[in-house]
């Protein structure tokens, strides 16, 4: 017993004398952490400084990799001067793209019609320059569910993108001209990649959504296109090209020169579908067979892209009867302005 | 063979799930089969994207992590040796502490526009509130005679917190910091979510973006392994001759 305890009393007082000593091993680990820092910075500049620099003289537009943003990249392939002078960044979800919009981070945005105008009525200073494309949404419905009319969509889940988009409000407006109240139906916000997944799973009964996520929900033989927006809302409007104020300062010529490229794309896209859909699914790494099918069956089309005023201040008075906006925002329009 | 024994039950884990893919008839988009998921992370291996994203994403990680311990530490020493500002300032800490860093992802992007530095700071997020508790602790879990003796030796100020406070201190806030690295790590994902084009986070939403179920297993696989080897690399603090010292004394 008594020599236990001086062995005790032995190791502590060697322990003082560690401490008091400073012993070597945390220098070394210091220096080695130094080290770290150093070496995993000069890589990580070294591997991928040039992408994760801001290149500020370039103008930077911000999309997400949907078939309604689908002109951006046929531009950037296409195009030779606007090539090397936009720097296309993209997001996988509407509202960090909409803060980095608002923090002025982004110089244009491709953008869904109604967050645009909510924009403006918050005051963010941001100017509709084009459409993004016509029609190409679709209201998907799980086979399960045995959906077939507007009542049967009582009580059931339907997802939608977000809240402040077209898909939303045509749901709205599909459910009350059939008579049905919103309320009685439990409506989700979901991403749009997780929606054909989030149905083969069972979670939600429907969701409408921009393509390729709905011929998507046809493609895992889960669903099937309901309703189309063309069926419902002839010349929909979902994604629109949006530009900043400070940016129609400092870089007009560069966005004047953007809207004509890709209107002229647009063009092009129309009358080549397929090459259209190949850069696409290869700029946004999705699978080909998918944009194929979309621009193929022509659910979505890229003309008529100039943005008339009379539209907006519609879907506007229609944001504001489903209370998603408080006033009718001034639908500040670039070309509009321009004159 | 014992000390490869995590060797076969990595092996069971991958029969597992072949068994339960094969099984239930899970298809592809819900599930991607093992083989699947090896030729994805092979080809990201061989095209360097793998390469890229890790750095990136250790790149934040370390930047984030280093900012939070080299703040965290002296103004814990601090607060744990002013029980006054302690008592002030606690309520404060334990109302941020419990933000998860992923509620601050709006403010993030809107205060640091888009790229690394909103990542570096939602890490540093992560870690700063947890090492700022444990050196708080730390100090306060110091044994009342130190200070009794550093008082007959005359220390005070600049001499008192370098040689009696620190080197006391140091084993608990040493557990802190392996404690710390392993939820910094944790956030990385959430932190790359946003607006960045590289790092593992990105690897996953973009490869879910693109509907690539077996580069999101993948991109998780990748995460896991790096998350292990830092943990064996900061494991090595427990080897420190402080630490021992203080597990000894136990």
């Amino acid at each position: 017993m008594g020599r236990l305890e001086t062995k005790k009393i032995g190791l502590e007082s060697e322990g003082h004398f560690h401490f008091l000593k400073r012993p070597r091993s945390e220098i070394l680990a210091l220096f080695l952490a130094l080290f770290w820092l150093i070496f995993i910075t000069l890589l990580h500049f070294y591997i991928s400084y040039s992408e994760s620099a801001p290149k500020r003289e370039l103008l930077r537009i911000g999309f997400l990799p949907i078939t309604c943003h689908l002109l951006l990249p046929v531009t950037l392939k296409r195009d030779n001067y606007l090539k090397t002078r936009i720097d296309p960044i993209k997001y996988s979800s509407w509202p960090d793209m909409i803060e980095s919009l608002k923090g002025g981070e982004l110089d244009a945005a491709l953008i869904l019609a109604p967050i645009a105008l909510s924009l403006q009525e918050e005051g963010v200073p941001v100017k509709i320059a084009l459409l993004g494309h016509r029609e190409g949404t679709g209201l998907v419905v799980s086979l399960k569910s045995h959906i077939k009319r507007a009542g049967d969509f009582i009580g059931k889940t339907v997802a939608i993108p977000i809240r402040f988009s077209t898909q939303n409000l045509t749901l709205l407006k599909y459910l009350k001209e059939n008579g049905v109240s919103p309320d009685s139906l439990n409506i989700v916000e979901l991403p749009p990649p997780d929606m054909p997944s989030a149905m083969a799973s069972g979670s939600i009964d429907a969701y409408i959504v921009g393509e390729p996520y709905a011929t998507q929900g046809e493609f895992t033989q889960k669903g099937r296109i309901f309703l189309r927006s063309r069926d419902f809302w002839p010349n929909f409007i979902s994604s629109i090209l949006v530009v900043r104020d400070d940016a129609i300062n400092k870089k007009r010529e560069l966005i004047n020169s953007l809207i004509k490229g890709l209107y002229l794309q647009a063009r092009w896209v129309e009358k080549n579908r397929t090459s259209a859909a190949i850069i696409t699914a290869n700029f946004f790494g999705l699978p080909e067979g998918l944009i194929r099918a979309v621009l193929e069956k022509k659910e979505v089309f890229y003309r008529d892209l100039i943005p008339q005023k009379d539209e907006f201040i519609q879907i506007g008075k229609m944001m504001k009867r489903y209370g998603l906006i408080k006033e009718v925002p001034p639908c500040r329009l670039y070309l509009e302005w321009l004159k | 063979m014992r000390r490869f024994s995590f060797l076969w039950a990595f092996l069971f884990l991958i029969l597992l799930w072949e068994g339960i893919k094969l099984g239930l008839k899970i298809p592809e988009y819900m599930l991607p089969s093992p083989q699947r998921v090896l030729s994805a992370l092979l080809s990201m291996l061989v095209s360097g994207e793998l390469l890229k994203n890790t750095v990136a994403s250790l790149f934040r990680v370390t930047w984030g992590f280093y900012l939070a311990v080299f703040t965290a530490i002296p103004i814990g020493l601090f607060l744990g040796r002013n029980l006054l500002a302690m008592k002030a300032f606690t309520p404060i800490i334990n109302f941020l502490r419990p933000i998860s860093p992923l509620a601050w992802i709006p403010i993030a992007l809107m205060w640091f526009g888009i790229g690394d530095k909103p990542a570096i700071f939602l890490i540093f997020l992560a870690s700063f509130f947890p090492m700022l508790v444990f050196t708080m602790s730390a100090v306060t879990n110091i044994k009342p005679i130190y200070f009794r003796v550093a008082k007959n030796f005359g220390l005070k100020g600049r001499d008192l917190y370098l040689k009696v406070i620190l080197p006391a201190a140091l084993p608990e806030i040493l557990v802190g910091v392996r404690i710390t690295l392993g939820t910094a790590w944790l956030v990385i994902v959430a932190a790359e979510m946003i607006a960045v084009k590289s790092g593992l986070g990105y690897l996953i939403i973009d490869a879910r973006n693109s509907l690539r179920m077996d580069k999101v297993i993948a991109g998780m696989i990748v995460i896991g392994i790096v998350g292990l080897i830092l943990d064996i690399f900061i494991r090595q603090i427990e080897r420190f001759p402080s630490v021992e010292w203080s597990q000894m004394r136990r």
